[in-house]
């Protein structure tokens, strides 16, 4: 499992965002650390120099003996902030000789530095550290004036570990921020993971998890599901095209082989030898269409190729198919008028539009009584284009026009007539091919197909 | 015809092929067959065929990849592509390839006879009619006119293209589905039967108060226009 974590991008991803901002946090501390301590440190400077210029005051108008005196006054105060003031003479110890000093201040006769108390006092056990400021008087003098640096140090201290302890909980935070999400995401792509597994052996109704964040995660399963879905029509379909082909081949397969048993084993019965084959060669073509519109319905249903699609003068193929179906209604004694905008087009694949509208006008053409009337129209909608195909025949009941659509659906008034019942299903696949859908609607009386194209 | 057609089969399929074979044989063709691609492109290249029907889908080399290698080295002999790829498609591919015609199996052999016949016309020379004539019908391509015996036929745009295609093929059998394809560019079949309503209308025509009648149906196969004194 820590491998696996280790392994996700998304874990090493925050791994190296937690070092970085691990690294950004505890440079401002650090940097938020050394203001302060310079901070402090001049702060205690001001206070030196403030006690110097007190003595030094009392100096100017009291001499030395003034000063001594003040100096032994304010050592003996308790809660002084300074630890010692005092006045050396030269002779008795010259501090700018003995030490280093580490700064100067504005004044040219002044010394400030830090350094172990020790030093001052001689006392080897005294070793706070402390801060001293020196300023050279006239005759030998050196005003000396120090502090203690133990609770600057103690603060500086605090600070230092307040400042170590945030950087650590930043880290850890942010480590575990890392695992979390790490986690987390390791677990939604193994949930997308086994429901692939799971649609890979065989459950194809199976859909990636969406959570309802709408985040990438669930647009990715969205993205994964309509592919699904696809895939899964596509299969349906498939089994639909055999199913049908099993269902509706077989019969007159079978027929037709009882026809030639029957000829092969009684040869008596069947004089008519040409006949015989005649008949049986109309079957077989009938078979050959029915298989060759079943595999076309199937093509269209799953082909998104667009390869093939131009523009299509809507207008010519409509005088085109009026054109050549004015006759055979005629022959039928029908009236076939027909209608078509001016400039219409259409992108798409020609054949299959022109074969789409055929079918409409077969139906038509099959289902409506002597005399009707026929109409053909295109016409431009304000957002589609539609091509309807109305008669005044018997029509089909509401209730049935959804089931027509379907492959093999023959209707109880249709049955005399020649047909597969394919017809529908092929304007349908068709349509949907080209964005477009299909209505049927009553034409008081009579039916009115049309395929609504939106632009 | 003066001399006999040769035509090459290239068909893996043993039983498909005799059968064609034996068909173009008893319609006066010789025939010559190949079971495999390279085969067939072996014969082809030898070039003393007037048509070659080649299947798409064959061993060693495939269809559409011979008709190309012949393509590629000049070879203009015409081609049918069999297939039992059917769909719109399969058909361009097969034609970009070089292919003249195409045909989804299963077909009727008299839709075959009646193709390959159509592209064996084509080898002929072209000549640049601008009048067709079968006996006394005679076509003006120029003034878009037809007589018989002298009277001027008048015809719809469409009916002269569909007749235009049938004198074009006198002596020939044309299938519907040849005609809807040439003279409408329709590559489906509709269940009416269009084509023979418009043939009727046509025949009516020009065969109607006319003798002897031109153009005949041919039961099981399609149309002949033709002169019966000729046959």
């Amino acid at each position: 499992m820590t491998r696996k974590l280790l392994n996700t991008s998304v874990f090493r991803l925050s791994l190296v965002y937690a070092l970085l901002f691990s690294t950004v946090a505890a440079g401002a501390l650090g940097f938020i650390y050394w203001m302060a301590k310079g901070q402090m440190e001049q702060q205690t400077d001001a206070r030196l120099q403030l006690e110097t210029d007190a003595l030094l005051n009392l100096y100017r108008s009291l001499a030395v003996e003034g000063l001594t005196g003040a100096i032994s006054m304010r050592n003996s105060e308790n809660g002084s902030r300074f630890l010692i003031s005092r006045l050396i003479h030269r002779s008795q110890q010259d501090l700018t000789r003995d030490l280093q000093f580490d700064s100067f201040t504005q004044n040219p006769k002044q010394i400030v530095a830090s350094l172990p108390l020790s030093i001052i006092t001689g006392k080897k056990d005294h070793t706070e550290p402390a801060r001293m400021m020196l300023t050279i008087l006239p005759g030998g003098y050196q005003l000396l004036v120090v502090t203690d640096l133990k609770e600057q140090h103690t603060l500086q201290d605090r600070l230092f570990q307040t400042v170590l302890g945030a950087i650590g909980i930043i880290v850890a935070l942010a480590l575990a921020g890392g695992i979390f999400m790490g986690h987390n995401v390791q677990r939604r792509i193994n949930a997308v993971g086994r429901t692939a597994n799971d649609i890979m052996s065989g459950d194809l109704a199976r859909r990636m998890p969406v959570t309802g964040r709408n985040d990438e995660f669930d647009s990715l399963s969205r993205v994964l599901n309509t592919m699904l879905a696809r895939i899964e029509h596509l299969m349906q379909s498939m089994r639909d095209v055999t199913d049908n082909l099993a269902h509706d081949l077989r019969n007159p397969l079978n027929r037709l082989r009882n026809r030639l048993e029957t000829s092969q084993y009684h040869p008596t019965a069947h004089t008519d030898y040409p006949q015989l084959i005649q008949d049986t060669i109309v079957e077989v073509d009938e078979l050959i269409k029915t298989f060759n519109a079943l595999l076309s319905i199937a093509q269209i249903e799953s082909s998104r190729q667009r390869q093939d699609w131009a523009d299509i003068d809507l207008t010519l193929l409509i005088e085109e198919l009026a054109d050549l179906y004015t006759a055979v209604a005629e022959e039928q004694n029908l009236t076939l008028t027909y209608q078509a905008e001016a400039g219409l087009h259409l992108h798409g694949n020609r054949q299959l539009i022109a074969q789409a509208i055929t079918n409409l006008l077969d139906n038509a053409v099959k289902y409506t009584p002597p005399s009707g009337a026929i109409r053909l129209e295109a016409t431009q909608q304000p957002k589609q284009i539609c091509i309807s195909v109305a008669d005044n025949g018997p029509g089909i009941p509401e209730t049935q026009r959804e089931q027509v659509f379907k492959r093999f659906t023959r209707l109880d008034n249709a049955r005399s007539t020649p047909g597969n019942g394919l017809g529908l299903s092929l304007v349908k696949a068709v349509a949907e091919l080209h964005g477009a859908s299909v209505q049927l609607q009553d034409n008081h009386p009579g039916l009115k197909a049309s395929i609504l194209i939106s632009r | 015809m003066l001399y006999a057609m040769n035509i090459l089969i290239v068909e893996d399929d043993r039983q498909t092929a005799s059968f064609i074979q034996k068909g173009l044989m008893e319609s006066g063709y010789i025939v010559d067959h190949a079971a495999d691609g390279e085969d067939g492109l072996h014969l082809a290249l030898q070039g003393h065929y007037d048509v070659l029907i080649v299947d798409r889908m064959l061993p060693k080399r495939d269809g559409l990849s011979l008709i190309q290698t012949l393509r590629a080295q000049g070879m203009q002999t015409p081609v049918l592509i069999l297939s039992a790829l059917g769909d719109v498609d399969n058909r361009v591919e097969g034609l970009r390839a070089g292919g003249d015609d195409y045909l989804v199996k299963p077909y009727a052999f008299s839709e075959l006879l009646a193709r390959l016949q159509a592209l064996l016309r084509r080898t002929q020379p072209a000549q640049d009619y601008t009048i067709l004539k079968v006996r006394d019908l005679e076509m003006d391509l120029l003034k878009r006119r037809v007589t018989r015996s002298g009277t001027v036929i008048p015809l719809q745009p469409r009916e002269f293209n569909l007749l235009e295609y049938l004198m074009r093929h006198a002596g020939q059998v044309v299938t519907r589905t040849m005609l809807l394809e040439k003279v409408w560019d329709y590559h489906f079949d509709p269940q009416t039967n269009v084509i023979d309503v418009h043939i009727s209308r046509l025949r009516g025509k020009i065969d109607k108060d006319f003798d002897p009648p031109l153009l005949h149906t041919i039961r099981g196969a399609g149309y002949l226009l033709h002169d019966p004194q000729t046959a």
